[in-house]
């Protein structure tokens, strides 16, 4: 007998966030369950004294990561081997603060890139975390910008790209979107963006070619509403404060230095629409992920992975060295949602965000090539429904469906 | 089952548009941009891209150009549905092929056709 959880499953929505780390948004949820590895006060950075910094709980809602902490890759290579850059090199997680530095030479000020937020500063995600999956060992696909790793969510590569430039899809990797639309049997997918005037980050590619696969977060509200989700969907946050004919719409992708609370209320809303619809809420699995860690404090090392099929040039990265897409970014919160998941479940095993287009593809589609080397090596968040299924890696695993799953107001 | 409230934030402090445009929203103006000049001239912005400074100025042009984009291919995917019109040389070839009259009817004083005699001036 399949998993019920699997056997139901139909729809897999994910939402991705904007510019957090791991440690600053769920780092306070280790006093609470010390499987997840969050924040402990054995942590440190130097800052430009040489003073040692601790994670401390005094993240504000805005106005605090002002300038936006640098997050392209120059700058991340130093969060992460602490400006170390000889060849043989170790990562040790001790560059943020001087990082940070870097961008107003103000030693108090740098000392912020270390604050995380108290559990109770964010109800929502702090509660999804606890009551469904939370992965302690997500990380961004590269150690860099938002662009480029977003490219990993739809296509399970960059296509060589560690920046913002203009990102050109090269075959024959095609988006997930692509395989699933165009399959046989067909299946559907869909991206849904805010409105308009926040439209979507996938430009160059998706929406320059083939807009008929976007809709906008109002179609995606009633979409669950009237049960026409498609197989796969993934939602993009308001990215900007605009005005528009039903009123202020504040940005709610929680990139600094947007308001953190209006993020929490845009996940809680994305959350609310599926389970509100019985039928869906039994048949989905939501997955909330942030792109990137935004230059934000994070404690543990990114581990090396599969190098990707198109290096960056040295020139590309900045930093006189090039890249083969060997090593994975900073962790993200990244948090699995399903009433089919045990309460309190922590996950260890790797993932980063090659492993959406492979759990996808794996899910609906089952073998599937050509995929990047980098989306081959995922790992998958979801087993397909195939037997056998293997229990230490279903997260889906529970014999009936919970009925103590959380609401949110 | 537990009902977490989830607090709202302050509109008068969250909502900034004239915040400056961040990075990211930059080179999303970039990528936009990028994609309007390859539009219709008449489906582009009159919009200087260089002179977009804060968040409402960027919000406008990613609408717009979002939005041109959507209606330049709803415009090609009407036009591949629309009965093509015949071209001249399909008509004239058309007209090659077509089928002798009949010579009309003489019953009936009904004449055959041929020009009336000239009045005489």
């Amino acid at each position: 007998m399949p998993p019920p959880g699997l056997d139901n499953l139909k729809h897999i929505v994910v939402l991705m966030m904007e510019n957090r780390s791991f440690d600053h948004m769920l780092g306070s949820l280790k006093a609470v369950n010390p499987q997840i590895d969050g924040v402990t006060d054995q942590l440190s950075n130097p800052d430009t004294t040489g003073a040692l910094v601790n994670p401390q709980p005094l993240a504000d809602f805005q106005g605090q990561l002002d300038p936006d902490p640098d997050h392209h890759f120059p700058a991340v290579d130093l969060q992460i081997f602490g400006g170390n850059t000889s060849t043989n090199r170790v990562a040790n997680m001790q560059g943020f603060v001087k990082s940070y530095f870097n961008q107003q030479r103000d030693v108090g000020h740098s000392q912020k890139i270390m604050y995380y937020f108290a559990q109770n500063q964010l109800p929502v995600l702090t509660t999804l975390a606890l009551e469904f999956a939370v992965f302690n060992r997500w990380f961004a696909s590269i150690p860099g910008p938002t662009i480029c790793n977003r490219a990993f969510a739809h296509y399970g590569t960059s296509f060589g790209r560690v920046d913002m430039n203009l990102l050109y899809v090269n075959e024959p990797f095609k988006s997930i979107y692509d395989r699933l639309i165009n399959a046989n049997p067909k299946h559907t997918a869909k991206l849904y963006y805010y409105d308009e005037a926040s439209s979507t980050m996938e430009i160059t590619n998706l929406l320059q070619h083939q807009p008929e696969l976007f809709g906008t977060y109002e179609q995606f509200l009633d979409d669950c509403d009237n049960g026409n989700l498609p197989d796969y969907s993934f939602v993009e946050p308001n990215y900007n404060d605009h005005d528009s004919d039903s009123g202020a719409e504040v940005a709610s992708d929680q990139h600094p230095d947007h308001n953190i609370q209006a993020g929490e209320r845009f996940i809680a809303s994305v959350y609310k629409a599926i389970k509100q619809n019985a039928d869906l809420w039994q048949s989905t699995a939501l997955l909330v992920v942030y792109d990137e860690h935004g230059g934000i404090y994070d404690h543990v090392v990114p581990p090396a992975c599969t190098p990707d099929a198109v290096p960056a040039s040295a020139s590309d990265t900045g930093t006189g060295v090039p890249f083969a897409f060997d090593r994975l970014g900073v962790r993200v919160p990244a948090i699995l949602i399903s009433p089919w998941i045990p309460k309190g479940t922590v996950v260890d095993r790797v993932f980063d965000h090659a492993s959406i287009p492979a759990t996808i593809t794996k899910f609906f589609l089952g073998d599937y090539s050509p995929r990047s080397p980098r989306e081959t090596s995922a790992d998958i968040f979801i087993e397909p429904n195939v037997q056998p299924v293997d229990p230490t890696r279903n997260l889906l695993s529970l014999a009936a469906m919970r009925a103590d799953c959380p609401d949110f107001d | 089952m537990t009902v977490i409230h989830v607090p709202r934030p302050d509109l008068k402090t969250a909502m900034n548009p004239d915040r400056p445009a961040n990075a990211l929203l930059k080179a999303q103006i970039l990528h936009l941009h990028d994609a309007e000049l390859r539009l219709p001239v008449r489906r582009q912005t009159d919009i200087y891209i260089n002179a977009i400074k804060t968040e409402r100025e960027a919000a406008e042009y990613i609408r717009k150009v979002t939005m041109a984009i959507h209606e330049a291919h709803g415009a090609a995917a009407l036009n591949r549905t629309k009965p093509k019109r015949k071209r001249a040389f399909e008509i004239a070839a058309a007209a090659a092929d077509k089928p002798v009259r009949k010579p009309k009817s003489l019953a009936k004083g009904k004449t055959t056709g041929r020009a009336k005699p000239k009045r005489k001036g």
